[in-house]
């Protein structure tokens, strides 16, 4: 036993020590604290042994990325709530979950039922009130988890499959969903769901404007990308982002109006400079090939992120013109969050 | 002195047979005579469940790698015989101090755990007691996953009754857990018992059902649970029954494996039916046979369904309806009806379904297979397939990004899945209908679609392969004559195997190898298969079956749409038309009226709930709706 576990722990040691850089910049000044949510599980099935830690990260002051929470590499999605940050909902194989004390002890809040949510995002101005996105549809809870009602009323019987969905700042029980027929929107806390962008297949994301609440954009599997200059109620399409293959999830930057970036395991990374109208590739630093799981913008820094599946996590302080890795080896990021430091 | 010498010869055997690693799987074939005797039967069967608990009892003591240590499987089998318990409980401690992730580590200890509640010492079993604390368990993603998860945390659930959430990785106290678990396994055997099964009539994944359920029976205390359990089990055997003959399977499969499609014998599905049946030899080690054994004496199989795979004289047709696995999105039904018909003669049998996708990876749609003397090595079967591989058929089925999905299901033990030579799998393209003995199989594949093209499996085993000039192919398996038809011009390769090689702790490796069957492989989008077969018994020749099949009417267009019009060799009259209902002597097949059950031994009306199995005089009913079970012996 002894034997197999030295190097066991070796490796533990070598995989937190790996996936730490020592090129991150020091983020102690940094007005927000940054997670990510990402599958260190190359080669793993169901049924095999998970002997890497993946699951929920928080960036540390010195800017390494430090494992939190259950050690469960299918946590797609995260949410806090905004009154306090130790009170985190996952969306996760095996369904919601909700930590009330910063990751040291968690339940599973659903049920049975439901299976594989995507996504899920505690609405900020009424923080007791969860949505999540799952394959079934979309359930809302009103009581922190603790119960999940169906609310899919103007959502078609076959077609409501959701990947993201996303609650606008502005309004209480004003939502947005990312569903394989289209984008929904609800206006009234789920009780009914209208259609205002119809695709053919799934919507991967939707992200409100940092800049500007009137401001969404989204991501496709196959209809490329769009915007919304009215909260979200009508679309134009950006014609010079491909549409070909899949587009992961959008980014918007916080620090510059004009900077957006898109991440794609076709066509790796793409950034705007100037608000959605024209698009670079930026993958000639990346490895190759450039598949990437998603992109995430410090919004303090405008540093660009972007997971390479199952490679590493890299960085980016020239908004992708050059990389240099960091950290999280073998890794498949499925989401980042930055949360200011001044709200809990 | 001569019969002194046999006594010493027979001892010797005797030694040398108990000596060996797997009697049952290195000797020779059972004999196929049914057991009359009840308690001969039984004695039987608990025979061979303890040469599985002996056999992997002692696996690891012969192993001569003396660093190999004890898993789980052989902690339980010594634990239910009782032997070296104090090594047992010491490597258990050690053994959960690394504890797995997911339903297959779940229900291996949940094994140990209630086979060893009187034997291992308090601290071993605390420490399986803490796994399920610290330990989060990944619930996976399929129904055999969650029917294993279900049980092993419904089990654990009731060992340790009354404990709070922090004391269970779910965060859920002992009850909460019970109850999701127990609503669960409700709604799946209701599901079962109403629309049909999911994961049908599979080679392999008989065992991800099975074991949950024998455990279950054996270890709950809620009386209504363990009995769900058994008649579970009843459910689950008597297709097996129904679809074996001489123990192999037979007909299509929502799950199988490349080499287990080809060689019919080799699956956990032959565990099975030598465990229960005791008419074909078990499969090399078992398989999950060493779980369902440590319990498998709770388990009393029912007369009814033992006959039914042992004692028939006649042919039959069985209709079943049945389900594919649960669509998540790209498709206007959540679960699609599968229509599955297998025809059981003596010497072969011919099985089917409608054509579709029922699982997006290792289902096998339709085949002839024949018996044989002794299956092992053998492959007697003969089925075509389009090798349909697509990211887009996964993500109906699996809640995944596009691009990963077909070389991740390669990489995770699927090999076959994107290779244009592939075996297994369905397709949206191919259209199949069976009358009696018959198959016509059309395909109308797009343009762009992955592999355009059609395979058709040729064994190794088969005598006077013939290429005739009438289009036809004959050939004979076993006392089976074939007759097989291909819709469009075709050339043959060789049939590459795949062969496991060490893991090592890595991922899946493979390698392939040429197995001595061929594939006739047809690059025409819009193609088809006519296969007929027929009992060497019923001609006095071969060259008389090829004369009767030349003989048969048989017209059939390519463009734009295939389309068959044939008499069988039973003088049905059907036509076939790619995207239409077959029509048979005139009459469109109506789908709509298909029943969960309906054949001479097996009968359940969709939504029942209710499974009648006859055989002669026996009749049992299984009853969920009242949770009854009755036995009837009818009058002759």
């Amino acid at each position: 036993m002894t034997k197999l576990k030295i190097p066991l722990i070796l490796l533990v040691i070598l995989t937190a020590t790996t996936s730490c850089v020592s090129n991150q910049p020091k983020h102690s000044a940094s007005k927000h604290d940054a997670y990510i949510s990402a599958a260190v599980n190359k080669s793993y099935v169901i049924g095999s042994r998970i002997v890497t830690v993946g699951g929920l990260h928080q960036r540390g002051d010195d800017g390494k990325w430090q494992h939190f929470g259950i050690n469960d590499h299918s946590i797609f999605a995260m949410s806090f709530d905004p009154r306090d940050h130790n009170i985190i909902y996952t969306a996760a194989l095996n369904g919601a979950l909700r930590t009330l004390d910063g990751g040291k002890s968690w339940r599973i809040m659903t049920s049975w039922d439901i299976t594989e949510p995507k996504d899920i995002c505690v609405d900020p101005n009424a923080p007791d009130t969860v949505y999540l996105g799952h394959p079934g549809g979309i359930a809302v809870s009103p009581d922190q988890g603790f119960t999940w009602l169906r609310k899919e009323k103007g959502l078609p019987d076959r077609g409501k499959y959701t990947q993201t969905i996303e609650v606008d700042r502005t309004q209480a029980g004003r939502v947005l969903a990312g569903c394989e027929t289209g984008i929904y929107l609800t206006e009234n806390g789920a009780e009914s769901w209208r259609r205002v962008l119809p695709t053919e297949e799934t919507v991967n994301d939707i992200q409100q404007s940092p800049h500007d609440p009137n401001v969404w954009l989204t991501v496709t599997q196959s209809a490329g990308a769009w915007i919304s200059r009215d909260r979200g109620l009508t679309w134009k399409n950006l014609p010079e982002v491909p549409s070909a293959s899949a587009l992961y999830n959008i980014a918007f930057d916080a620090t510059n109006p004009q900077r957006l970036a898109i991440g794609s395991y076709t066509y790796g990374v793409l950034t705007s400079e100037d608000g959605g109208d024209t698009w670079a590739d930026r993958n000639d630093d990346l490895p190759d090939p450039h598949q990437v799981w998603r992109v995430g913008i410090d919004p303090d820094t405008g540093r660009l992120y972007a997971s390479v599946y199952q490679v590493a996590l890299f960085a980016s302080d020239d908004f992708g013109q050059t990389w240099q890795e960091a950290g999280l080896e073998e890794s498949a990021v499925h989401s980042f969050v930055f949360l200011p430091k001044n709200q809990k | 002195m001569k019969s002194q010498l046999f006594l010493i010869l027979s001892l010797a055997t005797l030694i040398a047979i108990s000596a060996r690693a797997q009697p049952s799987y290195e000797g020779p074939h059972p004999e196929l005579t049914v057991v009359e005797d009840a308690a001969q039967r039984r004695a039987e069967y608990l025979q061979r469940v303890n040469e599985v608990i002996t056999w992997r009892a002692g696996l690891i003591d012969r192993d001569p790698d003396p660093t190999k240590k004890l898993d789980i499987a052989t902690i339980s089998a010594k634990l239910v015989l009782k032997q070296d318990i104090d090594q047992c409980s010491e490597r258990v401690i050690e053994l959960m101090k690394e504890p797995g992730t997911g339903p297959f580590w779940m229900f291996p200890t949940v094994g140990v755990a209630f086979i060893g509640r009187d034997l291992l010492s308090p601290e071993a079993q605390a420490s399986i007691r803490e796994a399920w604390r610290t330990a989060f368990q990944l619930r996976g993603d399929t129904e055999n996953h969650f029917a294993m998860y279900y049980t092993a945390l419904y089990l654990m659930s009731e060992l340790y009754p009354n404990e709070p959430g922090n004391s269970w990785y779910t965060g859920k106290s002992s009850e909460e857990n019970l109850a999701e678990s127990r609503e669960y396994l409700i709604d799946w055997m209701d599901l079962m018992t109403t629309v049909g099964q999911g994961e049908f009539n599979p080679t392999h994944y008989i065992g991800e059902y099975a074991v949950p359920m024998i455990f279950l029976t054996s270890w709950a205390k809620d009386p209504e649970m363990r009995l769900r359990g058994k008649m579970a089990l009843d459910w689950i055997f008597a297709g097996l029954a129904a679809n074996t003959i001489n123990g192999v399977l037979r007909g299509p499969n929502a799950r199988v494996g490349d080499n287990s499609v080809v060689e019919r014998w080799n699956c956990l599905a032959s565990v099975f039916s030598w465990l229960n049946f005791g008419n074909c030899p078990p499969q090399k080690g078992y398989s999950f046979g060493n779980y369902y054994a440590l319990a498998a004496s709770n388990y009393e199989l029912p007369e009814v369904i033992y006959r039914i795979a042992t004692d028939r004289k006649d042919s039959f047709v069985q209709r079943d309806l049945k389900r594919s696995r649960h669509r998540w999105r790209y498709s206007d039904v959540g679960k699609a009806p599968i229509y599955k018909t297998t025809y059981m003669a003596k010497d072969y049998a011919v099985g089917s379904y409608q054509g579709g996708m029922a699982d997006p990876i290792q289902t096998h749609v339709w085949d002839v297979t024949w018996a044989v003397p002794d299956p092992r090595g053998i492959h007697p079967t003969m089925f075509s397939v389009h090798p349909y591989s697509a990211s887009k058929g996964m993500q109906m089925y699996f809640n995944v990004r596009p691009d990963t999905m077909v070389k991740a299901v390669a990489a995770e033990g699927k090999p076959s899945y994107d290779e244009p030579d592939k075996l297994v799998g369905c397709s949206p393209y191919e259209q199949v209908f069976q009358d009696l003995d018959t198959i016509v199989a059309l395909y109308d594949i797009p343009q762009g679609v992955r592999f355009p093209q059609i395979n058709g499996f040729f064994s190794k085993d088969l005598v006077n392969l013939t290429e005739d000039e009438s289009g036809w192919i004959f050939a004979q398996g076993g006392e089976t004559y074939l007759a097989y038809y291909p819709l469009a011009d075709y050339e043959w390769i060789p049939h590459l195997g795949y062969r496991n090689l060490p893991r090592n702790g890595g991922p899946y490796r493979f390698e392939r190898y040429d197995t001595g069957s061929k594939v006739l492989t047809s690059p025409h989008l819009k193609n088809g298969t006519i296969v007929q077969a027929a009992a060497a018994s019923e001609f006095k020749s071969f060259s008389e079956f090829q004369a009767a099949i030349r003989a048969l009417p048989l017209e059939f267009t390519l463009d734009p749409t295939p389309t068959v019009t044939m008499r069988t060799l039973r003088g049905k009259n059907i036509v076939c038309t790619y995207g239409e209902a077959p029509i048979v002597d005139g009459e469109p097949l109506d789908y709509t009226k298909w029943k969960l059950f309906e054949g001479p031994y097996l009968n359940a009306e969709k939504g029942s709930r209710k499974l009648t199995i006859t055989h002669g005089r026996l009749k049992r009913i299984l009853d969920f709706n009242t949770l009854t079970v009755s036995d009837t012996v009818m009058a002759e």
